[in-house]
């Protein structure tokens, strides 16, 4: 029966080729979008899978409180390590302190390489299970140590075991490697880290750390801090009882108010986003978002089955009542029709996946992964015979029941016409495609118009020819003056400066500005930024009001220059002049810049205060010479770079790069979000395709009649096309408002953000209209020219 | 007002070439009533549907109100169909989802008629074929006859000079036929020119000649008048 089943199916398949080739491409799309969005999904939610332990790992962040809001940030103070391993040593498995992870130049020899990598506590190999190919967990124990990745292994060593090898670390420190681990997969936050040294030799090795451990600096937070909670230990308890370890040592903060959050492995990639000291969401939105385009994007191409098939129904009536008649059952009718259901989706299920099999590599790219078409995993295989299982009954079921409860005697006497219900049902299948395909389009458009909006606002700054260079060594102490000077009369550069902060970030703020007039209870935090007198010229800032920082004004070494931002948060007026204390010392405020945008494009500029300071800066700023090629001037930076900071490999990155990849999330999405409409689209408009060559063939003797009576090709393109616009609009009707919803939802997590013009609505309403007057026509046109004595004879 | 002169008309599929008509000519006068007979297949319908500008020729000439139309493309054959020319099928072909009044008021909707006028003209054709009183019915609930004389109604709407009339009665009784061969006459009366393939001797004696065919040739002509 099943065998009969199948070839029926299989000769109606072959018999209806436009038709079935309409279908399984339609349905190949959607399985094709569906597969790939699963694996994108999958490898989102299996992020930092790798370590073993990783429900039990959390990164401890520190929430503070200034003037009613609360923000949650990284750094902790150096004394916290050792006092939650004191006092509450019971609930942790482990508790590594770390540095911040950054560039750091190790060298062999003549060879130096820039590395990324950080100082953390020996427990870290334990802590997150890294897999060792030389050496084993203990190797960060003794203080002279590292442990090194397999790639940085290979970079230096080749293939030789490098146990016992010297390796120096930024210049300075003499270190042996102790253990090599496989690198850390792409899907984890420590992806790419390069190498791990002891923090014992961080704290010896800097001056300030050093201080902060001998004095207790409770209150200096420059560090991270990541712990393993003990097995059977209930997170959220154990962050109950350890929330006030900071607070507990620093009374006088009530204020402020101190507390601990443990932010558990499993959430950093998904849900990394704070406000009011409680977790947000993050990430994930996207990861149920794109889930929901995948189920509507299948979805879309089951309707086009389903309206596809029923639009035979009348071809097919026939069938079903010679079988009936003969003996059939309905429940064998449903089983030959869901028979054909499957087979169309086992046919599209070969398709796509060599679809997905052929699109993973520019996914990837597009997206931002390394998925690999998981072939050789059961489990895959195993959930896509559910898919397809799942797939034939969604699309096959409802034209099983449909056609299989037609009635005999009237379909074989030939008064059988496909009821009005039928056709409603396809109207409204129609209209459900086109509401998700117009959504879809709105979204998109929204996405790139907030990208595009946030991309053109003022920065405050010049970022063309804008070079920075990060300053990882002390290599480059004390030769400002001499490579500023080398380098200006190069010719390379038309500035240089320094500072403490690159551009597109913020490294330091405080507390502690008074300023007359100030509320005593206001709770102060600035963003400071140390320059050296070149700072201005170099990056082209903004004077609004006053004058640059200038050599000639020894006084200048305590003076302020505010951005606009801060003088509003300060309130003051004519702040040319004023004086404004902090930590014990008098400042003049001598200038006011616009606003530098260093942070997030898509939130307000905070408030900044810009001093010189030549011993605490980290980053080097150059103007290239406009006059001359980049690379040539690079090329003439990289000699005077290598002649007087020999041992550092010299490496860079345009300010304009640095600021784009703030972008990069958000453009991730766009690009996605436009591939995925672009299938829904396309696939609605197969299925409109599909739908209008069905309508056109029922019409075909209507056509050919009013053609003989005069119609001409124009009216009956407009008769054809009537209907679909109908739909089409009232798809639109109901998708704006839903669209409108969900941007204002999604726009609502940015600050600065786009307004959503009505434009927006418009234009995609119009390229709805537009793509099924092409759809709609490509079909209409060919009938309306047709030769109506050939659809005569049809009777 | 019709001249054809050596009209050919193949049909080819992929193994052979029928011939439909071959070196067809023959003349119809304005006024005329024709009756083109013979068996099935002969090419009666083929001719009728070039006359009608339905369909193209393969070959020879074809003048219609003193104008060479054998070349002309399908705009301006469709502008001449318009304005000239009502059909009559046998099967009556009305469209089901409108009612009589709308299936017979769709020629002049065609031609751009005002709407105003378009009822005055739907009405008074529907008079006189005596079927207003069912102008607000649609065709499947009417008779066989009545049906016929609602394409009759929408084939002459538009005042046209030439009927061509495709077995107007193959589908009626007896009674029925002689009505709508009455409403022809009685049309050709008032010097509309009919043009009728039958199969019937009896419909073709309302006619003035009689056209017999054979394999796409003319074999005989005989004049009943």
């Amino acid at each position: 029966m099943l065998r009969n089943h199948f070839k029926i199916a299989w000769r109606n398949l072959v018999k209806n080729k436009g038709l079935s080739i309409i279908n399984i491409i339609g349905l190949a799309l959607g399985m094709a979008v569906v597969i790939l969005i699963g694996l994108w999904i999958n490898d989102e939610v299996t992020y930092n899978q790798n370590h073993e332990n990783y429900d039990r790992i959390a990164h401890v962040l520190l929430n503070r409180t200034a003037n009613g809001e609360t923000r949650t940030r990284t750094p902790i103070p150096f004394p916290l390590g050792e006092e939650i391993r004191k006092k509450y040593g019971d609930s942790f498995d482990y508790v590594v302190m770390s540095s911040f992870h950054g560039d750091n130049i190790l060298s062999i020899d003549n060879k130096s390489l820039s590395m990324y990598g950080g100082f953390m506590e020996p427990d870290a190999l334990r802590m997150l299970s890294l897999k060792m190919m030389y050496g084993d967990w203990g190797g960060l124990k003794k203080p002279n140590s590292v442990v090194i990745s397999q790639s940085t292994a290979k970079a230096f060593f080749d293939d030789i075991n490098p146990i016992g090898k010297f390796i120096k670390v930024n210049n300075l420190l003499n270190v042996v490697v102790t253990g090599v681990y496989q690198d850390i997969p792409f899907n984890a936050r420590f992806h790419g880290l390069e190498f791990i040294a002891p923090w014992e030799l961080y704290v010896t090795s800097h001056d300030w750390v050093r201080y902060a451990r001998d004095n207790n600096l409770w209150d200096n937070n420059s560090y991270q801090l990541f712990v393993q909670i003990a097995d059977g230990t209930d997170m959220t308890l154990v962050n109950a009882k350890i929330k006030d370890a900071i607070y507990n040592n620093l009374p006088d903060y009530s204020r402020s108010h101190p507390e601990l959050v443990l932010h558990p492995m499993k959430d950093w990639h998904l849900r990394s986003n704070w406000k009011n000291g409680v977790n947000i969401g993050g990430f994930i939105q996207y990861v149920w978002l794109f889930g929901v385009i995948g189920l509507f994007v299948l979805l879309l191409a089951c309707i086009n089955f389903m309206n596809l098939s029923t639009a035979q129904s009348e071809k097919r009536a026939k069938e079903v009542g010679v079988l009936k008649s003969i003996g059939s059952s309905k429940r064998q009718l449903i089983n030959q029709f869901l028979s054909e259901s499957f087979l169309v989706v086992v046919l599209a299920f070969i398709l796509a996946v060599n679809l997905v099999f052929l699109a993973i590599p520019a996914f990837n790219q597009l997206a931002d992964k390394q998925i690999i078409f998981p072939y050789k995993n059961m489990l895959f295989w195993l959930i896509n015979v559910g898919f397809i299982l799942v797939t034939s009954i969604i699309a096959g079921s409802y034209p099983a029941f449909y056609l299989s409860s037609f009635r005999p005697v009237k379909v074989l006497k030939g008064t059988f016409k496909a009821g009005k219900m039928a056709m409603t049902f396809r109207k409204t299948l129609v209209i459900v495609q086109f509401t998700v395909s117009v959504i879809l389009v709105i979204g998109t458009i929204v996405v790139k118009k907030q990208i595009d909006h946030s991309k053109n606002r003022p920065i405050g700054y010049e970022k063309n020819r804008l070079v920075m260079i990060e300053k990882v060594t002390e290599d480059y102490e004390g030769k400002y003056n001499t490579l500023r000077s080398e380098l200006l009369n190069s010719g390379a550069i038309a500035e240089m400066s320094e500072s403490s902060s690159p551009l597109t970030d913020v490294w330091s703020s405080g507390g502690g500005f008074e300023w007359e007039g100030k509320d005593p209870n206001f709770l102060t935090n600035i963003v400071t930024v140390c320059v050296s007198h070149d700072y201005g010229n170099t990056v082209g800032w903004d004077l609004v009001e006053g004058r640059d920082f200038s050599r000639t004004f020894s006084t200048d070494s305590t003076a302020f220059i505010l951005n606009e931002a801060a003088v509003k948060y300060m309130g003051i007026k004519n702040p040319i002049g004023k004086t404004i204390r902090w930590n014990n010392q008098e400042h003049q405020v001598i200038g006011v810049v616009k606003n530098i945008l260093a942070e997030s494009p898509f939130e307000p500029v905070k408030q900044a205060v810009y001093m010189i300071k030549y011993n605490n800066t980290n980053w080097i700023e150059l103007k290239l010479n406009p006059y001359k090629s980049a690379n040539e001037s690079l090329a003439a930076v990289k000699t005077v770079f290598n002649k007087y900071i020999p041992n550092v490999p010299f490496e860079y990155q345009f300010v304009g790069d640095a600021f784009a990849k703030k972008f990069v999330a958000e453009e991730r999405i766009r690009k996605l979000s436009t591939v995925f409409t672009f299938f829904a689209i396309f696939i609605s408009c197969l299925g409109l395709f599909g739908l209008t060559s069905f309508i056109v063939e029922q019409r075909t003797k209507e056509i050919g009649i009013r053609k003989v009576v005069g119609a001409s090709v124009f009216t009956l393109w407009k008769l054809l096309s009537k209907d679909f616009i109908m739909l089409i609009a009232l798809a639109i009707i109901i998708a704006v408002p839903l669209a409108y919803y969900g941007a204002t939802h999604w726009l609502n997590n940015y600050e600065y953000r786009t307004e959503i013009s009505w434009k927006v609505f418009a234009i995609s309403g119009i390229g709805a209209v537009a793509m099924t007057l092409l759809t709609v026509s490509l079909q209409a046109i060919k009938i309306a020219r047709a030769n109506p004595i050939k659809s005569l004879k049809i009777e | 007002m019709i001249k054809i002169k050596d009209l050919e008309k193949y049909y080819k599929t992929e193994e052979l070439q029928t011939i439909a008509l071959n070196k067809l000519s023959f003349e119809v006068k304005q006024g005329e009533f024709i009756a083109v007979m013979g068996p099935s297949g002969c090419g009666k319908s083929t001719l009728l549907n070039i006359l009608g500008m339905l369909d193209d020729s393969d070959g020879g000439s074809f003048i219609f109100n003193g104008e060479e139309v054998i070349n002309y493309n399908e705009r301006k054959r469709a502008s001449i169909r318009k304005h000239n020319i009502g059909f009559v099928f046998q099967s009556f072909n009305l469209i089901d989802q409108l009612t009589v009044f709308e299936n017979v008021e769709l020629p002049l909707i065609y031609t751009g008629v005002k709407k105003a006028e378009r009822k005055k003209k739907v009405e008074a054709v529907l008079e006189k074929m005596q079927i207003m009183h069912r102008r607000k019915h649609f065709p499947q609930q009417l008779s066989g006859g009545q049906q016929q004389r609602v394409a009759v109604a929408r084939a002459v709407v538009n005042d046209p000079k030439l009927i061509l009339a495709d077995e107007p009665t193959g589908n009626l009784d007896s009674s029925n036929g002689n009505e709508v061969m009455e409403l022809l006459t009685e049309l050709n009366d008032q010097g509309t020119t009919i043009i009728m393939v039958t199969h019937s001797e009896h419909d073709a004696k309302y006619s003035h000649r009689i056209i017999r065919m054979l394999d796409g040739q003319k074999v005989t002509e005989n004049s009943l008048v």
